[in-house]
């Protein structure tokens, strides 16, 4: 009998046992924990357990706006992240997009955060569309990996540049790779006389019209520097336009108008005098016509019937449904785009 | 500190303010109460401060109103246990547990990306329907019940901050109001001794104490549901136990508002809740009608509050029911679910293996009270088993996160089990 009452005791000693050794240990790691934590105000408990990440969202909230929503715009593996980044930043509003281009999407939509927040499992910073959109293009490949360069010249126009983006994917830049090759050059076109007196560096001025900034590149002897998205890379701008690049030694270049999100890439020719006549070509949708007036003064041009004055250095676009005849001082092209999304380009001859 | 002062002493007051019970019950009571009011008032535009205001001054009125009734009532006490080991057992875990609590951040993910973020928005807008809920920011499980966040932006609006640090003390409270209420009743049902004894276990039980998603030291809801099903199961015990004497008046109402509570705390409260009115029918037979009416009105209301609001990312398993059919490949891996997770040493130890054992034996010692015990887990883990062949997520993706927390549902009715087993021995010793 008194075996049988020690039965009860002894299994209830035991499943204690099988509860406690498993519980005991971790209780006791957890209390040896928060000893260590005791010390520290208790943000910095926070920033203990979850690292620069807790650091960073601290940092933001403070300079983040109290009433206005923010955009969450995170990477493919961020989500969590961002459900974390929402919970501490909360009473600030937050929307969650994934990824930039979901950010993109929802331009029509006038409820869209205008601050961003990129959220990563790393950090959590407030940044611009532009920046993120960088950061893409610079983590992804150039479209044209082998470029076509042009013969040397020293002074020409690119009739249009731009760093612009449409509904995802589209995503428009102008890919350019410039070479300076100067010493590099071996052939027996320039003597070594001349090519002592070549001084090394090449300077390049890239002018971004109808704005006008320049900067001036420097280009060592042989060296290619090159850029997947010229615009923004050069201007810090995400606009359209065209460029005008002088070089004081000839320079060999190529620029391919790209469209990032569809891989497809069209070379733009590089412009040294004025030019009207456009070959007839197949128009799909959107086709436009492009008037560009690269000189100082103002151009008076007719298309078809109509007589349209371009100002200097401005560029013009007009809607149209054929190719129209053109003529003046100015550089026309035209652009189509096909129903695969593809734009055509159509260059006059010269 | 503020937010331990707040749950010590609000919630415990508001249950004491409707009868008189022990610190555990009041707690449990009164958070439910305080979540359950304040969810009615606003699903009927109520303004929530007002409510409680309201809720508060009635709370105070009606704990006088007990205190004083208590002095002259000539109601013996429930018997208490003293066994200090037991006690001791118990102590140890829930002290080291709440030192934990009041100096680590909390740390774990459904609570701080939905529970504690909802407490959150409900503080600071102070309304259950407003733009926290209509999209103004992300909420992704936008209509999971909130009860329990309730509770927590009570806490966040008296104490003026909405740092989760002052919603510590309602989740490590809620385990011990658990544990006493266990000691307590069973120690009314079975033997003082063995309240005491499971109670201890209970706070032991490392899915309980320790585990980062759904333990004490987490904002998940599951120990809430936990203890409110315990609240159901013990007064269907106690009605079951007094079947062929007078019923007390109100017990009736007092399970039927253990089962608002779960309804209005976590989606597996309705389910749970239908689960009890069933079990519940064989022992309160016509009065279960009262029961059924109050669940009712808490699952409408349940209702007109989602339609108002924007549904989140959640799962809806009562449009899945249809889909059951075409998904009855999941049904190996839902019913291998429960045995596997029951047997992971690491979240229960030798719990559920001892908690089967012991139903064999309480069967012998008080079968309609073990049947009723056993039917609460078993019908449960069957919708459980159901809802994982339901489910559109990866199903063993579902088991993996949600498992263990299910079963922590069922603690009561198995610590019941374990306690009427250990009786045999004793019974059969006295013969």
């Amino acid at each position: 009998m008194k075996n049988r009452s020690l039965i009860p005791r002894v299994l209830c000693a035991l499943l204690f046992l099988s509860l406690a050794a498993t519980t005991l240990p971790r209780l006791v790691a957890r209390t040896r924990e928060a000893l260590t934590l005791l010390p520290m105000p208790y943000e910095s408990r926070r920033e203990r357990q979850m690292g620069a990440w807790y650091a960073s969202v601290q940092s933001l909230r403070k300079t983040l706006p109290k009433k206005e929503p923010v955009a969450l715009v995170l990477g493919i593996r961020d989500t969590e992240a961002a459900i974390f980044a929402n919970y501490y930043l909360y009473p600030i509003r937050t929307r969650l997009f994934a990824g930039r281009n979901g950010y993109r999407d929802a331009a029509p939509d006038p409820t869209r955060p205008k601050t961003i927040v990129a959220v990563t499992s790393e950090k959590v910073e407030k940044t611009s569309y532009e920046v993120l959109r960088d950061r893409d293009l610079r983590a992804g490949h150039r479209v044209v990996a082998a470029p076509e360069l042009s013969e040397p010249a020293t002074s020409f126009v690119l009739p249009i540049a731009a760093s612009l983006d449409g509904a995802a994917p589209e995503t428009f830049v102008i890919e350019a790779t410039l070479l300076n090759q100067s010493v590099a050059q071996n052939g027996p076109a320039l003597s070594n006389a001349l090519m002592e007196r070549l001084p090394r560096t090449n300077e390049v001025r890239i002018t971004f019209w109808p704005k006008g900034e320049s900067r001036t590149l420097r280009i060592g002897a042989g060296d290619t520097v090159s850029y997947y998205d010229l615009v923004y890379q050069l201007f810090g701008v995400m606009e359209s336009g065209w460029v005008q690049v002088e070089s004081r030694l000839p320079l060999r270049a190529a620029f391919y108008f790209v469209n990032r999100g569809r891989a497809d890439a069209t070379r733009l020719p590089n412009v040294e005098r004025f030019a009207t006549r456009i070959p007839p070509s197949p128009l799909h949708r959107d086709a436009k016509l492009f008037l560009l007036n690269p000189g100082d003064s103002i151009a008076v041009t007719t298309v078809g019937s109509e007589t349209i004055p371009i100002m200097p250095h401005a560029i013009v676009t007009k809607p149209i449904s054929s190719i129209p005849a053109v003529s003046g001082n100015v550089y026309a092209f035209v652009t189509t785009r096909e129903l695969n999304a593809r734009t055509d380009f159509y260059w006059p001859e010269p | 500190m503020i937010g331990l002062l707040i749950t010590l002493v609000l919630f415990p007051l508001v249950g004491w303010s409707v009868a008189r019970r022990s610190w555990g019950e009041a707690f449990l009571f009164g958070a439910g109460l305080v979540g359950t009011i304040l969810f009615l008032a606003g699903v009927v535009h109520v303004p929530l401060v007002p409510a409680f205001a309201l809720v508060l001054f009635a709370s105070i009125g009606g704990a006088v109103w007990s205190y004083r009734t208590r002095k002259t009532s000539s109601q013996a006490p429930h018997p208490t246990s003293h066994s200090p080991l037991p006690t001791i057992a118990m102590a140890i875990p829930l002290i080291a547990i709440t030192f934990i609590a009041a100096v680590t951040p909390l740390n774990d993910f459904d609570g701080r990306a939905f529970w504690v973020l909802k407490a959150k928005g409900i503080a600071h807008e102070r309304a259950i329907d407003g733009p926290f809920f209509q999209g103004a920011t992300l909420d992704p499980r936008n209509q999971y019940p909130i009860l329990i966040p309730i509770d927590g932006a009570v806490i966040f609006a008296l104490g003026h901050d909405l740092d989760d640090r002052q919603l510590r003390w309602l989740y490590v409270g809620l385990l011990a109001a658990l544990a006493l209420l266990v000691r307590e009743r069973i120690s009314n049902l079975v033997s003082p001794a063995s309240g005491a004894w499971c109670a201890a276990l209970l706070v032991c039980i490392p899915q309980f104490a320790v585990a980062t998603e759904g333990g004490a030291l987490s904002a998940y809801n599951d120990i809430a549901v936990a203890a409110f099903a315990a609240g159901a199961f013990f007064e269907l015990m106690d009605a079951h136990r007094d079947l062929d004497t007078a019923q007390p008046r109100g017990r009736e109402i007092r399970f039927g508002l253990w089962l608002v509570f779960l309804i209005l705390t976590k989606s597996e409260g309705l389910p749970f809740a239908l689960v009890f009115l069933l079990i519940g029918a064989f022992v309160f037979r016509k009065r279960i009608a009262t029961p059924a009416i109050q669940a009712a009105v808490a699952a409408v209301a349940l209702l007109v509050w989602r339609a108002r609001i924007p549904a989140g990312d959640e799962e809806n398993f009562v449009r899945m029911l249809p889909t059951i059919p075409e998904k009855l490949d999941h049904l190996r891996s839902a019913l291998a679910a429960f045995p596997r997770y029951m047997v992971a040493f690491s979240s229960w130890g030798a719990f559920w293996v001892a908690v089967i054992i012991a139903s064999a034996f309480a069967i012998r010692v008080n079968r309609r009270a073990a049947t009723i015990a056993i039917a609460v887990i078993a019908s449960m883990l069957v919708v459980y088993c159901g809802v994982y062949v339901a489910t559109e997520w990866v199903v063993t993706d579902l088991i993996a996160v949600t498992a263990n927390r299910l079963l922590m549902h069922l603690a009561a009715p198995a610590l019941f089990l374990l306690a009427l087993g250990a009786q045999w021995w004793t019974r059969t010793k006295s013969m």
